[in-house]
């Protein structure tokens, strides 16, 4: 006989929607509990810009999405500002732009009321002094940078206090369906193996690029189309604004300041499955041939990481559903396909999430014919201290610096200190997940410096042992994985520099440690 | 404005990595005039262990117990391999050469028997390796043994914890126990070469021991991370093992490392008895050929000095060391623009894998040369008559993964200059 754990409402995904719903829900007074095959942001989620669309990205395109952008950033500049680093953004232009779109911009803004200002290509400059002499047009913008990480893990903290569960690497396998309504689902525990059920009222789908694969369990088809994107981290932050090209949208032609590095991108590769997507070394150079054209710094500057992630959209020639509420993301009650208690939220935005979350979690609400607000436009997310480390560049402000004398430095690029450290894993095992590196990572900066995790996966790992949280030889594989997956996002950028810190790293971990040697039983 | 001066000599070592010493060792010891230049800070990343070959072939994923027979087998199916390019016994010779080099500046080696041996690390692995400071030796094949081991660490000095170096010990038959000191000095973290020096001062030595003692009824030998002094630590080893009780080895952990920081100071010192001029931190730049001596120059903050060098020998190493750079899309050689062997495009440098068993093809890329180790040009000949090459800058060499940095860099640095004194002398 399997466990099975009861609750309101099952999420599957921990992406920024399934976390936004299952805080959205708490709020209402509905129990979630939220799984997840890996841990937060494994998908889309944590591989974006971080980019907070004022909507002037979308006039042109979509315009409906480009005011729903305008919205959301109004709430969540005014909810989550902890997350948000509200830079402000430009759209330039270079010469060779198409002339048109540039001339049309200022009216296609107007029209669906999001703020644009003309400015001088001198002021621009002097606002953002690495951008190109070849620029011919400029407009100030609201955009803003929005950490990903830190939204999700604190809408999950705040869920977690109101009486929800999240369990992390706990995969779905599989669906009791009992006439045409889930009686519960299966999960596997990828920790320990032990399978074990969920039995919920309703079954909320926010598994993104999973979604299809997901609703397949159920006997339902979606036809996904899942489009690769690509972004480079620098080692530095290039500019203090947005940076995004004025024309219609395309690769290689947004940076985002993200706290002390510049994200930029992205990429668009339709891709057949989501999982193990990693950058190309052609899209790597294509990103940045595009994007020396407006910072053209990037052409030669250092770069620390590249990343993937694949945007989840629903494809063409599926009935639309006449709940999908906008061409943005796509809302379904599976009601209508077999499956009374189902609902697939995917497709949509970082900036959108909220929204997404909101009308998911009416749609469960009016399935439950409970009657009940949403909360998450009036009521601010919570700031957690185990939130804080999630945030680039934390430690170059004052109080932080303060706090910690007698506290050793672990992570030295990202100066991140061993109490950061205890209360990200005390946090972890509160939450019943297993802490190591690979979820430290997640919850804070170790690893994201240019040392690429050589140095600091030593000092912490080491540290865990000291405090009883790893205790095992076969624990070395912790330290590979996390090695591992800094790797993916460091092989296609190594040149200059970079190739030689990562000799370095290999020069420790396999000339002296021999790690490749140690049997990898993952 | 910067002082110049002109100096000529016989040899030019450029690099001071383990090959640049060695080079300079020999060099000197051959009574060649000998110029260094190099930044020897790169010692603080040499563990301070002697390895010859420690997997083979690469992708077998297992430790060798015999060295010289898998060679053997190298120099069969890998004639491009520096170990190739040269006999078993020019292998046992470059090491007797260096125990004995490295045993007159006052750091003792054990001088190496035919076989490697297992070194526990911090992180609870082992290491194969094939020759090892004394203050290392009590500690070799350590699991095989019955004895029962205790391991101290220190609360502060990060990466080195007791636990995790005793959890790769799982199978050892005697039992392992581990004790962490927390000094007075201890204020959040401990700097190693601080630490180090703490191990030179006699009370501290007792204090220490004094915490040990209580373990010596359950304890046969005890293990150290490797920070047992500066200089003299052989010494520091004898009078911790005396005044405890039972036998004390060194343990090597992450860099910055204390025992590569022993091996930087004893070529230093003893170099400089022998007159090799050691330029720190000069960039060389090479100008011209002048008959058949090059003319190079070294610059550094304070200096310009013109060299006028009958022999070169290039120890710059690899992308860490400088000695290759890698372009976007083209690895180039820095001093002499030698051609590199590399893979053709930047997508076959590296595997999707960062523990792939066949390691990544970029560290096969180098200066590809002859049984001398001159670095041949574009028509297989040497590029110059008297330019040699050492290290990890010869190609085909995949050091890191083989378990074979230091061994490739003792021979080739020995049998270059022996090469070069023969030719010319």
């Amino acid at each position: 006989m399997h466990k099975t754990m009861e609750t309101d409402v099952l999420v599957i995904g921990g992406g920024v929607t399934g976390t936004g719903i299952a805080r959205d829900l708490s709020l209402r007074g509905v129990q979630c509990i939220l799984i997840d095959k890996s841990d937060l942001n494994a998908g889309a989620s944590g591989g974006n810009h971080g980019l907070l669309h004022s909507g002037a990205r979308y006039v042109g395109s979509d315009p409906e999405a480009a005011v729903e952008c305008k919205n959301e950033l109004e709430i969540l500049k005014k909810n989550a500002g902890h997350c948000i680093d509200d830079t402000g953004g430009l759209f330039i232009a270079v010469k060779g732009d198409d002339e048109k779109y540039i001339a049309d911009f200022p009216g296609m803004c107007e029209k669906s009321g999001v703020y644009c200002k003309k400015i001088d290509i001198a002021l621009a400059r002097e606002m953002e002094p690495v951008l190109s002499d070849d620029m011919i047009a400029a407009y100030q913008v609201n955009d803003a940078s929005i950490n990903p990480f830190k939204i999700s893990i604190e809408n999950m903290n705040d869920a977690v206090s109101r009486g929800s569960q999240y369990l992390s690497f706990c995969k779905l396998i599989g669906f009791k369906m009992i006439n045409n309504s889930i009686e519960y689902a299966f999960i596997i525990n990828q920790d320990n193996g032990e399978t074990f059920q969920i039995k919920a009222r309703t079954y909320v789908n926010a598994s993104g690029a999973w979604a299809g694969i997901i609703a397949a369990m159920a006997g339902i088809t979606i036809n996904m189309v899942l489009s690769k994107g690509t972004l480079l981290v620098t080692s530095k932050r290039m500019t203090k604004r947005v940076i995004n090209r004025l024309r219609k949208a395309t690769d290689g032609d947004i940076i985002v300041p993200g706290g002390v590095v510049s994200i930029i991108g992205t990429t668009s590769v339709r891709v057949e499955s989501p999982d193990n997507i990693y950058p190309t070394i052609n899209e790597v150079d294509h990103i940045i041939s595009e994007g020396e054209k407006i910072v053209p710094a990037l052409k030669t500057c250092r770069y620390i990481r590249a990343y993937s992630g694949a945007r989840p959209l629903v494809g063409e020639g599926n009935n639309e559903d006449d709940r999908s509420v906008s061409r943005g993301f796509t809302l379904r009650d599976h009601k209508v396909d077999g499956a009374d208690n189902l609902i697939t939220i995917t497709g949509g935005k970082l900036s959108t999430y909220r929204l997404m979350a909101e009308k998911a979690s009416d749609l469960v609400c009016w399935k439950h014919s409970i009657f009940s607000k949403c909360l998450t436009k009036e009521i601010p997310l919570p700031s957690t201290k185990s939130g804080e480390w999630s945030e680039p560049g934390i430690m170059a402000t004052e109080p932080v610096m303060s706090k910690i004398i007698n506290d050793p430095i672990l992570c030295e690029c990202e100066m991140v200190p061993q109490s950061a450290i205890d209360t990200i894993v005390s946090s972890i095992k509160q939450a019943g997940g297993k802490p190591d590196l690979t979820s430290l990572a997640l919850r804070s900066r170790i690893g994201k410096g240019p040392c690429q995790g050589a140095f600091c996966s030593l000092r912490i790992f080491s540290h865990m042992y000291d405090s009883n949280v790893l205790k095992d030889h076969s624990d070395i594989r912790d330290l590979k994985n996390f090695l591992n997956e800094r790797w993916k996002g460091e092989k296609s950028l190594l040149w200059g520099q970079a190739l030689a810190q990562s000799s370095l790293k290999e020069m420790i971990h396999s000339g002296l440690f021999g790690l490749e040697l140690f049997e990898n039983k993952n | 404005m910067k002082i110049k001066k002109n100096t000529d000599c016989d040899v030019l070592v450029i690099g001071a990595g383990l090959a640049g010493y060695i080079a300079a060792a020999r060099a000197s010891d051959l009574g060649l005039k000998t110029i260094q230049a190099g930044n020897s800070a790169t010692l603080f990343f040499a563990s301070g262990l002697f390895d010859l070959l420690g997997v083979f072939p690469i992708d077998s994923g297992k430790i060798l117990t015999k060295p010289y027979s898998a060679i053997k087998k190298l120099q069969s199916d890998q004639p491009e391999h520096p170990y190739s390019k040269i006999s078993q016994n020019q292998i046992r010779e470059s090491f007797q050469f260096l125990t004995e080099f490295l045993s007159s500046a006052g750091l003792n080696y054990q001088l190496p028997g035919p076989d490697n041996k297992q070194i526990l690390t911090s992180v609870g692995t082992f290491k194969p390796t094939y020759m090892v400071p004394e203050t290392f030796s009590k500690g070799c094949d350590v699991h095989k043994d019955e004895k029962n081991l205790l391991i101290v660490d220190f609360k502060g000095l990060k990466g080195f914890s007791a636990r995790q170096a005793a959890s790769g010990l799982g199978e050892k038959k005697g039992k392992t126990y581990t004790l962490s000191i927390d000094l007075p000095e201890n204020n959040g973290s401990l700097n190693p070469v601080h630490l180090a020096k703490l191990f030179e001062n006699k009370d501290f030595i007792q204090r220490l021991s004094d915490k040990i003692i209580e373990f010596s009824g359950k304890a046969d030998i005890v293990g150290m991370p490797a920070i047992c002094g500066i200089h003299n630590s052989l010494d520091i080893v004898k009078s911790l093992t005396k005044k405890i009780g039972m036998d004390v080895f060194e343990i090597p952990g992450m860099p910055p490392s204390i025992p590569g920081l022993r091996l930087k100071n004893a070529f230093e010192k003893k170099l400089s008895t022998l007159h090799v001029n050691f330029l720190s931190n000069a960039k060389i730049v090479f100008h011209a050929m002048e008959k058949d001596h090059f003319i190079l120059q070294a610059i550094n903050d304070n200096f310009e000095t013109r060299i006028k060098a009958k022999g070169v020998i290039l120890a710059t190493g690899r992308f860490p060391g400088g000695g290759l750079f890698a372009k976007r899309n083209i690895v180039i050689e820095t001093i002499f623009n030698l051609p590199v062997f590399q893979p053709e495009t930047r997508d076959l440098w590296h595997q999707l894998n960062f523990f792939d068993a066949k390691g990544h093809m970029i560290n096969q890329a180098g200066l590809e040369t002859d049984n001398s180790f001159r670095p041949l040009d574009e028509t297989g000949k040497p590029a110059f008559e008297n330019l040699y090459s050492t290290g990890s800058i010869i190609a085909h060499n995949d050091w890191a993964r083989l378990k074979s940095g230091t061994g490739v860099s003792c021979v080739s640095a020995y049998t270059a200059v022996n090469s070069f004194y023969k030719k010319n002398m």
